[in-house]
């Protein structure tokens, strides 16, 4: 008995760290937003006793109009990446579950082997046949690179849910005439919709966040939310703090509320992505 | 129907092999011509055979950002390895809040890098951060990360280590959630205790999923760049750079891009070392269920 009350405590105190740790600083960040400027450094920290204040909101935005610009291009450059992933990943994700073949075996090995090797190397080559093309500073750049790095996943992940789903189905539907498109679209994509959602949780997250190749590939036009941040981070100066905390909850916000969400899925998407195979 | 569609399965697998070959393929190999040219902004390609890699290895600088990135890809890999592990292990039981309590834990994968930064460069902000003041008043010491280079690397792995442990978590939670109960059960009743019991038991049967936790993290860490860039820009005198600022700098702050993509190469053939048995076993799985 008294085994079973220690084990209990040490779990606790673990638990209780980790949840500590994981909190804490998303905590004082998001709460010295609320602060005057004499309260974030205020030792000991001030952690509920303090009068909010909108301040550092209001001059976020009066002294940086760029950053709800770079806000409005982190949506379109996180849509457009997911929806490109979204409809290739299906499409191949069939492919690799229904046929078999000596060649698409050997390319679908190949996705993985690309997987492997670090994505600041291609910036190399691909930089100065962007600006031939004209595609630096553009959110379609961003949106090809970004979904590059994550259909191999996502593919894999709605391969191994579309697996599930049974042939016969699709069977009966050819029977009456249905399409291969028709079948995707009144058949698989219906019924692989947990699929879908895990594999385009993961290419979200980090379009929203991504800070390389933002920085390296975009100047002002495309400048997506993470690179103004930085960059707010870079003219820091005493009172600055409150502001940038302000941009921080706000970079956060949305995509942190979006990550609980759908945590589910993303346990669901690691398994099937990376542990299988 | 699923056999003579041949044309019909190229077709839709076509759109994700462009996307792979165009962006990451065809470049990862154009890399290999360019690390023995020698070209900047504008100019063509100039043959110029191993002088890149001369160029490098003959850097110091190239091999302090080699050690470093070795140093924190290890520090960063083995601490999240050892902390997801206690913490799976403690979450392994049911009781009131546990959904809370998992959100919580995996929310700092939501959290940018640039927004991680700001959390811990603020609370150990020399002088005034709250770790800082503590550090200084309860030890006597002074962390000064913008002075110290090890102190530096230390507070980059700590940021990276605090961004990526959601994901080691979630595999190796997975994997216990899964060890069968009897199992461990019938080891009790053999008379094992419970650190037996995790040892012979839970460990023998998540060690696959440890392997593939440890080589994704591995690959990932090695591409260590935003972190290290926004707490120090390498600095000071280039002391905390890894492999990947070396690369940014070389190719986008000097615009000298041969030595750039030597530097690249030898990321290449790190990661795909450490990548090798897991995809010899992959290939292997894959060539059986043809």
């Amino acid at each position: 008995m008294f085994e079973r009350y220690l084990i209990l405590g040490v779990r606790s105190i673990i638990l209780a760290l980790a949840v500590i740790w994981s909190a804490f600083p998303i905590f004082m960040v998001v709460s010295s937003s609320f602060k005057t400027p004499i309260d974030i450094f205020a030792f000991p920290p001030k952690f509920l006793a303090f009068t909010p204040t909108l301040e550092n909101y209001r001059m976020l935005f009066r002294a940086w109009p760029q950053f709800v610009e770079g806000l409005w291009n982190s949506l379109i450059v996180t849509v457009g990446a997911t929806v490109l992933t979204a409809v290739v990943s299906l499409a191949a994700g069939y492919a690799y579950s229904r046929f078999k073949s000596r060649w698409l075996t050997l390319s679908a090995f190949s996705m993985i082997f690309l997987r492997m090797l670090p994505p600041v190397v291609v910036t190399i080559p691909l930089f100065p046949v962007v600006n031939q093309f004209r595609l630096n500073d553009t959110h379609a750049l961003l949106i090809l690179l970004y979904a590059a790095f994550f259909v191999s996943l996502s593919t894999w992940i709605l391969k191994t849910f579309i697996d599930q789903i049974p042939r016969e189905l699709e069977e009966a539907a050819e029977v009456e005439g249905a399409t291969l498109f028709q079948r995707l679209t009144r058949i698989i994509l219906p019924l692989s919709v947990h699929g879908m959602v895990a594999a385009c949780v993961f290419v979200v997250v980090f379009a929203w966040n991504e800070y390389m190749f933002a920085l390296i590939f975009t100047s002002s036009e495309a400048k997506t939310a993470p690179l103004v941040l930085a960059e707010i981070t870079g003219t820091l100066e005493g009172v600055q703090w409150g502001v940038l905390f302000a941009a921080a909850s706000v970079q956060l916000a949305p995509i942190l509320v979006f990550v609980l969400i759908v945590q589910k899925y993303i346990v669901i998407g690691l398994t099937a992505g990376a542990v299988k195979g | 129907m699923f056999e003579a569609n041949r044309w019909v399965a190229a077709l839709m697998v076509s759109p994700v092999l462009i996307l792979l070959f165009a962006i990451i393929g065809i470049p990862s190999v154009f890399v290999i011509w360019l690390s023995l040219t020698e070209t900047t902004f504008g100019t063509d390609p100039v043959f110029v055979g191993l002088d890149n890699y001369r160029q490098i290895f003959g850097d110091r600088i190239f091999w302090r950002a080699t050690l470093n990135t070795f140093i924190v890809v290890n520090v960063v890999v083995y601490a999240e390895l050892i902390l997801a592990l206690i913490i799976a292990v403690a979450l392994n039981f049911r009781f009131i809040g546990k959904g809370l309590v998992f959100s919580i834990l995996i929310a700092p994968y939501a959290v940018s890098e640039v927004s991680a930064v700001v959390m811990w460069k603020f609370a150990f902000e020399p002088g005034i951060g709250v770790f800082n003041v503590l550090l200084k008043q309860a030890f006597g010491i002074d962390f000064n990360w913008t002075r110290n280079p090890m102190q530096g690397l230390g507070l980059i792995s700590l940021v990276s280590i605090w961004i990526h442990l959601p994901f080691t978590l979630i595999i190796l939670y997975s994997a216990i959630a899964t060890v069968p109960e009897d199992l461990k059960a019938a080891a009790r009743v053999e008379g094992a205790n419970e650190w037996q019991v995790f040892r012979h038991v839970t460990l023998r049967v998540i060690a696959p999923a440890i392997l593939i936790a440890l080589m994704f993290r591995y690959i990932f860490a090695m591409r260590l760049f935003s972190e290290a860039w926004l707490l120090t820009e390498g600095g000071p005198a280039r002391m905390t750079e890894v492999l990947g600022i070396y690369l940014y700098r070389t190719a986008f702050r000097y615009f000298d891009f041969g030595p750039a993509a030597a530097t690249g190469i030898a990321m290449q053939i790190l990661s795909l070392l450490v990548a090798s048995y897991y995809l010899y076993r992959l290939y292997k799985g894959m060539r059986n269920n043809v």
